[in-house]
């Protein structure tokens, strides 16, 4: 059986009144990719900085590395890269300080992470320059460098795409596809479905502070939902909404819109036996995933 | 501690604690040149013998000497302008060290590195120490540098064991200081706590020299410790006032630590 690299225990956090995360239970075992999926406030956030030990449980407790996330925090630190969410770096130091500090904490040699600088494209960027000068885009691949930088057996990640472009996301996913063949576990958070598809193993569904499900990225897919739009050349066939899945179809002229739950085939085939203008599809909104799978919670909103 | 975190602090403070020490030696160099000429002032003896003489007391001046600089320096500087000078250096510091950091966002990756909290702590108080040394001694230097370039007459000893008292004076408002950096998330509200609390002791110790009755609760502030004249009068640190403020700074220090021991980090 796995070992769990991270294991919560009705994890709680709360800031005065408000959940931050409640009754949190969570396995990630080793070498998994674990997603975390919620949108904005959900407590993403809160849950890895009390898996960093940043912020101390209200009631619970979380073992990372099969160690106390709160009491062995300094000993965990030295187990776990850590990417804060829109990471704010020491302006007045340079990129090439920065990683020479961070690497000096850690007690290694700054060169592996000059050498994903690179490959991050961040050294034409100039590593020689103040961090206070850096485009968002660029002080959130430095950010990426300090926490990947010690090769970590857990990389714990806060949002790891913001403010990327499309490329330099690519040359992230290959770098963390790098780091997971070499034995990395990595827990991120993301509010982007088609991210956390494209990435993860396993996602976990949090809302409002409290774990809502987990899934395998498989079952996700089975359930994903889609927004379909068709243009037909003449009139929209009848029959469309008895295909399997198809839910809250709109007819406007010669054009459909509709919701597609699941497997994409039947309506294919379908469709394919009419003269079509236009066809696209594009990925629900996570909160039309939440709606159409979990419903809309009505508890108070999380940090 | 940490050297690392030691060294970065240094490197972000050096400017900010050069200025200070510079400017307060450049206003010695003032304070030496003008005395001369001051202290030939007709009635200026009469003019600040007139002096309410509770004032006189709060200046810690025992008999007025127009020809003593150490009471002018006393009066002009160590009393009043220098606790104000070097406070806001101190303060502005502490206030910086956890609250500042915390609104910067930069607290989070700082504490997401394998140390301990209280090591982060100690190394960013021992480079406020080594701040405040350099300052004190800064000063020190320049009253004996420029005070000898304008024949002045100055009492070396009595400087020298000022030094001390100087430094635990100020050890007591950072002891303070950083507690409310680590307990305030917003760097302004630290620096309101600091500033009022120096200012209530500050406040206290002019009233008590003033009203009986406040004298006697003076002993709680920290000015109650701190008599510069008289020590550089006497030439002899008071052991158990330096004590009883690094008393202050110990028990300010060992609370700032417990709070940030238990801190949550929730930067925004």
């Amino acid at each position: 059986m796995p070992e769990s690299i991270i294991s919560t225990e009705s994890l709680t956090k709360y800031y005065g009144r408000v959940v931050g995360v409640e009754g949190l239970n969570l396995e990630v075992e080793e070498g998994e990719l674990f997603g975390f999926l919620g949108p904005n406030g959900a407590g993403k956030t809160t849950t890895l900085r009390l898996l960093m030990g940043l912020l101390r449980p209200t009631a619970g407790h979380a073992e990372v590395l099969g160690l106390d996330a709160w009491r062995q925090s300094v000993a965990v630190k030295q187990l776990v890269g850590y990417l804060p969410g829109d990471a704010s770096l020491y302006s007045w130091m340079t990129g090439e300080a920065l990683i020479r500090f961070i690497a000096r904490f850690n007690g290694h040699s700054e060169k592996e992470g000059f050498e994903l600088a690179e490959r991050l494209e961040l050294d034409s960027g100039g590593l020689g320059r103040k961090v206070g000068g850096y485009s968002r885009g660029m002080r959130q691949k430095l950010a990426l460098v300090l926490a990947m930088q010690k090769r970590p057996p857990l990389l714990l990640m806060d949002e790891p795409t913001n403010a990327l472009d499309p490329l330099t996301q690519h040359i992230l996913y290959e770098i963390l596809n790098e780091y997971r063949e070499a034995g990395t576990t990595l827990l991120f958070s993301s509010h982007n479905l088609p991210e956390v598809e494209r990435m993860a193993d396993r996602v976990g569904i949090i809302k409002e502070g409290y774990l809502v499900d987990t899934e395998r990225i498989e079952n996700l897919r089975r359930k994903r939902l889609r927004s379909v739009e068709i243009i037909f050349s003449g009139d929209v066939p009848d029959g469309l909404e008895t295909i399997p899945g198809v839910s809250e179809l709109e007819r406007a002229g010669n054009r459909v819109q509709l919701k597609l739950r699941g497997d994409v085939n039947q309506l294919l085939k379908r469709v394919a036996q009419y003269d079509v203008a236009d066809f696209s599809v594009t990925h629900a909104s996570l909160e039309d995933v939440f709606l159409e799978f979990y419903g809309r919670g009505d508890s108070g909103g999380a940090v | 501690m940490n050297w690392n975190l030691m060294r970065k602090t240094i490197s972000y403070r050096w400017q900010s604690t050069s200025i200070y020490s510079g400017s307060l030696a450049a206003y010695v160099l003032l304070l030496a040149a003008i005395f001369p000429s001051f202290k030939k002032m007709a009635g200026i003896q009469d003019f600040v013998k007139n002096y309410p003489k509770a004032l006189m007391k709060f200046f810690g001046v025992q008999s007025f000497d127009v020809t003593s600089f150490n009471n002018y320096l006393g009066m002009e500087l160590l009393t009043v302008m220098w606790v104000i000078i070097v406070g806001a250096y101190i303060i502005s510091f502490a206030k910086s060290m956890v609250a500042g950091e915390m609104k910067s966002g930069t607290l989070e990756l700082l504490l997401a590195q394998p140390i301990e909290r209280w090591k982060v702590l100690m190394s960013e108080a021992f480079v406020l120490l080594l701040g405040i040394i350099c300052v004190v001694l800064s000063t020190v230097l320049g009253v004996f540098v420029f005070g000898s370039a304008f024949s002045v007459g100055v009492t070396y000893t009595g400087y020298l064991a000022f030094i001390p008292v100087a430094i635990a004076l100020f050890l007591s408002i950072a002891g303070y200081s950083i507690l409310f950096s680590v307990v305030f998330n917003q760097p302004g509200r630290a620096l309101m706590a600091s500033a009022g609390l120096t200012l209530c002791f500050y406040v206290l110790h002019f009233a008590g020299a003033y009203w009986r009755i406040v004298e006697k609760i003076d002993w709680f502030g920290i000015f109650h410790y701190y008599d510069p004249l008289k020590v550089i009068n006497s030439g002899s640190v008071p052991v158990k006032d330096v004590l009883i403020l690094l008393a202050f700074s110990v028990v300010g220090f060992a609370l700032a630590i417990w709070f940030f021991q238990r801190k949550d980090i929730t930067v925004s």
